[in-house]
């Protein structure tokens, strides 16, 4: 139930943050389904392990994937959907939780607690940028193999 | 007596020919800056802003192009032998996401190095991508009420918790409208805004509109915090752009503070 409730809301504050990124009409849907996707990654991986790296890495490492086809079948930048889909991953709570230490004095609890923050983030760009080095290999070996048949 | 042109020596007419192209260069390379500037604003990665303008300043005839952009500031030298080497610096400020526009703009660069659009025709193209219709003033406070509640929600609050954090939502649309038209400093902005998300939460639990101040709160603080530009920063430093992570980084850094500033200052108060 709560995983339900937590997918919907994955869904539905993509799409609030799509939204606010000013993404128009059917990339809205598909940029925000690439939230719940990432979500959904999360939640499985639990069943894996019950380290939060590493299931912050899988799912932005499927997010990055998804941006990157879903960017060239409909023909527009990777970014726009890997920027709204990482919402929902994204160390918000993290990053509160760090803010109410400070607020409350435990400052100890706070540096774990950013260290814990960095770390997450560190996960997460660390697993968008290998999906993305690899698409752009393939993209230059399509782009090299072009040029020489032009060539021939 | 001939004309002047005539009568100069060949080398000396060969010196107006390149000021005369490199003063035709310095036009397009102004508005290949402008396409650049436009694209980091809404959202573009370093990288694709400096790809972007390599490619247009080589599609219009330089032999070289060399381009280093941070979050602040791009600097082009384009160089050819008809005009010599030619340098504009641009100062970049402000960044508000628009991916929309951000794609409009990279169709736009792509159309002009594919089909050699002329210069008229790319300065018309980026006239009508700036003159796109934004989202209205409703949308966006549906907006702000739907990031708070579904946020409010999947960090595990109660239903009574997501209708207040959306409530306060709106309110800080509001807020952020207002402070918005006297441009203030966006730190100042964000104080504010924590200041009246924790004071609205805390009234709200106070009158029974909400079982939890920290689940209303984390719904508000989702629009504020900047978890995506930390992400976004420590993307551009294991990519290369290390200048840019760190001024992101830091900029995200003093955000968080700022707005645990906001909800400390309150929080005493209450």
């Amino acid at each position: 139930m709560q995983y339900a409730v937590e997918l919907i809301t994955a869904f539905l504050g993509s799409l609030g943050f799509a939204l606010l990124f000013r993404v128009r009409r059917e990339k809205l849907l598909l940029a925000s389904l690439g939230g719940l996707l990432a979500w959904g990654i999360y939640l499985l991986m639990g069943f894996a392990t019950d380290q939060d790296v590493v299931r912050y890495f899988a799912a932005s490492v499927v997010l990055t994937v998804y941006g990157e086809i879903m960017a060239r079948v409909v023909k527009c930048p990777a970014t726009l959907f890997i920027v709204t889909a990482s919402i929902p991953l994204i160390p918000g709570g993290s990053l509160y939780h760090t803010m109410q230490y400070f607020m409350h004095n435990d400052l100890s609890a706070c540096l774990a607690q950013a260290l814990t923050t960095v770390l997450l983030a560190v996960s997460i760009a660390v697993g968008m940028l290998c999906p993305t080095a690899v698409f752009h290999l393939l993209h230059r070996r399509d782009y090299l193999r072009n040029q020489r048949e032009k060539r021939s | 007596m001939g004309t002047a042109s005539q009568s100069l020596p060949p080398e000396e007419a060969g010196c107006f020919a390149l000021l005369a192209e490199a003063e035709r260069a310095n036009e397009y390379l102004y508005h290949v800056l402008d396409i650049g500037q436009h694209m980091l604003q809404c959202g573009g990665e370093v990288s694709r802003v400096e790809d972007s303008i390599q490619r247009l300043c080589i599609a219009y005839g330089a032999e070289r192009a060399d381009v280093f952009t941070i979050t602040s500031s791009i600097v082009v030298t384009i160089y050819s032998h008809k005009f010599g080497a030619l340098t504009q610096t641009r100062r970049i400020s402000g960044q508000q996401y628009d991916l929309h526009r951000l794609e409009l703009l990279n169709q736009l660069c792509r159309r002009t190095c594919g089909e050699r659009l002329s210069l008229q025709e790319m300065k018309k193209g980026l006239e009508e991508i700036l003159a796109a219709p934004q989202y209205g003033f409703g949308v966006q406070l549906i907006t702000y009420a739907l990031v708070s509640s579904s946020f409010s929600l999947f960090f595990g609050g109660s239903a009574l918790d997501a209708a207040a954090s959306g409530v306060i939502g709106v309110m800080l649309k509001f807020l952020d409208q207002a402070i918005r038209r006297t441009e203030a400093n966006a730190f100042l902005s964000a104080l504010l805004c924590s200041c009246l998300g924790g004071l609205l939460a805390g009234l709200a639990v106070r009158f029974g509109l909400g079982d939890s101040v920290d689940m209303i709160s984390i719904g508000n603080i989702m629009l504020l915090i900047p978890g995506l530009a930390l992400t976004n920063s420590l993307r551009d430093m294991f990519s290369g752009n290390t200048i840019s992570g760190l001024m992101r980084f830091i900029e995200a850094t003093l955000l968080a503070l700022t707005i645990a500033c906001g909800f400390a200052l309150v929080a005493g108060l209450l």
